[in-house]
């Protein structure tokens, strides 16, 4: 069970170069992507396919990490190495927590946007 | 303005490399999410900074960077790829791959700046570099051909040097010498001996300088003793030229030693015979004595053309090599336009 995902947006304005234009545009993104994200994955597992399944942890990973999301992340790079390994296992699950964690993030997103 | 091509299957990706190229200032982003198209749009288009990302559909930055950099003039442009903290083996692969530099996810603007700058400088250079390059070589094409001009000058003016202490003129000398360029054609010889001939030929009868007035000037039939000091013109105008550096004036040491061969052997100033006699002697041997025949002299008047035709045709295999002769007669209307282009001036009366 990953720990609540906390925005911290200094560390995000950090990286950002405390640019306030690109930021909201960022938050946006995500927003309007993380259902894509979350069916992209949905569809890789049920096809079986494995590569496209890694590729699209791959990219959840980095879009986590782009908003401080380490624990989401790390989780993401788990699986990532995991499917690497061409291990499976557990993956159903795995996918569940990943689209769970996606929409949670969503969620803070959605808050800090209507701020 | 600097052309930077993004290529990230990742719409916020995208956006946020964009946003970042855009603040970095004098920079045109061009975007694809797909690596396939974005090589076929570099196939018509040079970026100045290529940034991709190492895990995409289709094809991964790896190989896009391996089939960027096949393509031609692509070599040496910066590519930046973009790969997670935790892929050191990618990036490993990448530097060996051709990658100059790497972006880590999450991207960072700080390092985002610093590194595309840096490559965009090593771009600037490059572009530098390559300008200078091209101006030097302009610049060293024209002084070459100031000096080739000025060589051909300075042959032109030493043929004629010669040529003013006997009564040739200046525009036998450009007749022989175009005459020549015929024969070469017809010959099949190629372009570049066609114009080293064309330019050596005038420095056939060099060798007159040391040959005395008495000599040289004597209206009347030469002696016996006469005639062979004027033979000696042809080893004195090679030993005049045979140490140039240049291989117009070397060439030029040939035809003036062997211009006045025979093809039957009976000429001088070795008797050679047949292919022995050098080519361009052979060559020279026709031009010079159809238009010598064929030119009004103070001590004589001109050969008709048919019967200057008739003498070299004649002469096939006896003093002209008949391959030479044949070429010259089967430029016929080269010949005809060239007497028309450099006609004597004034000929003293007979």
């Amino acid at each position: 069970m990953l720990p609540a995902f906390v925005l911290d947006r200094a560390s995000i304005l950090e990286r950002l170069g405390d640019d306030l234009e690109i930021y909201p545009m960022m938050l946006d993104m995500f927003l309007q992507d993380v259902e894509n994200n979350c069916n992209s994955l949905a569809t890789s597992l049920s096809a079986g396919d494995m590569p496209t399944l890694l590729r699209e942890v791959h990219t959840v990973k980095g879009l986590l990490a782009t908003f401080s999301d380490d624990a989401g992340s790390a989780e993401a790079l788990r699986m990532e190495m995991q499917l690497r390994r061409g291990d499976s296992s557990c993956m159903a699950e795995a996918v569940a927590a990943l689209q769970a964690r996606l929409r949670e993030v969503a969620g803070i997103l959605a808050s800090e946007v209507a701020g | 303005m600097h052309t930077v091509l993004i290529i990230d299957d990742s719409d916020i990706n995208q956006t946020l490399i964009k946003a970042l190229v855009l603040k970095l200032g004098d920079c045109q982003p061009v975007l694809f999410d797909n690596p396939v198209k974005a090589l076929e749009w570099c196939h018509d288009n040079v970026p100045d900074l290529v940034i991709v990302d190492y895990m995409m559909p289709e094809m991964d930055g790896l190989k896009f960077i391996a089939a960027f950099r096949g393509l031609h003039g692509r070599n040496e442009l910066p590519v930046l790829m973009i790969t997670a903290s935790d892929q050191r083996d990618i990036r490993y692969d990448a530097l060996l791959g051709g990658a100059n530099d790497f972006l880590t996810k999450p991207i960072d603007r700080v390092e985002f700046s610093a590194r595309a700058r840096n490559m965009l400088n090593l771009r600037q250079g490059q572009k530098y570099m390559a300008n200078h390059v091209q101006e030097l070589e302009v610049r060293v094409q024209e002084r070459t051909r100031e000096i080739r001009n000025r060589e051909k000058e300075l042959i032109f003016r030493i043929s004629r040097a010669a040529e003013f202490r006997d009564p040739e003129t200046g525009a036998h000398i450009q007749r022989m010498a175009h005459f020549s360029a015929v024969i070469a054609r017809g010959l099949d010889l190629d372009a570049k001996t066609q114009q080293l001939i064309l330019e050596a030929a005038p420095m056939h009868d060099v060798g007159k300088i040391g040959i005395p007035d008495y000599i040289l000037l004597k209206p009347g039939k030469l002696t016996h003793e006469e005639f062979e000091v004027m033979k000696n013109h042809a080893a004195l105008g090679y030993e005049l030229l045979k140490s140039s550096g240049s291989e117009i004036l070397q060439a030029g040491a040939e035809i003036a030693l062997s211009h006045h061969e025979k093809y039957d052997g009976s000429g001088y100033p070795k008797g050679l015979a047949g292919t022995k006699i050098p080519l361009l002697g052979r060559i020279v041997a026709v031009a010079d004595v159809f238009d010598a025949l064929t030119s009004e002299r103070p001590y004589k008047r001109a050969w008709a053309l048919d019967a200057a035709c008739k003498f070299l045709e004649d002469s096939r295999g006896a003093h002209f090599d008949p391959l030479c002769v044949e070429a010259f007669l089967a430029g016929w209307e080269d010949v005809l336009e060239i007497r028309q282009s450099f006609q004597d001036e004034d000929v003293p009366a007979i």
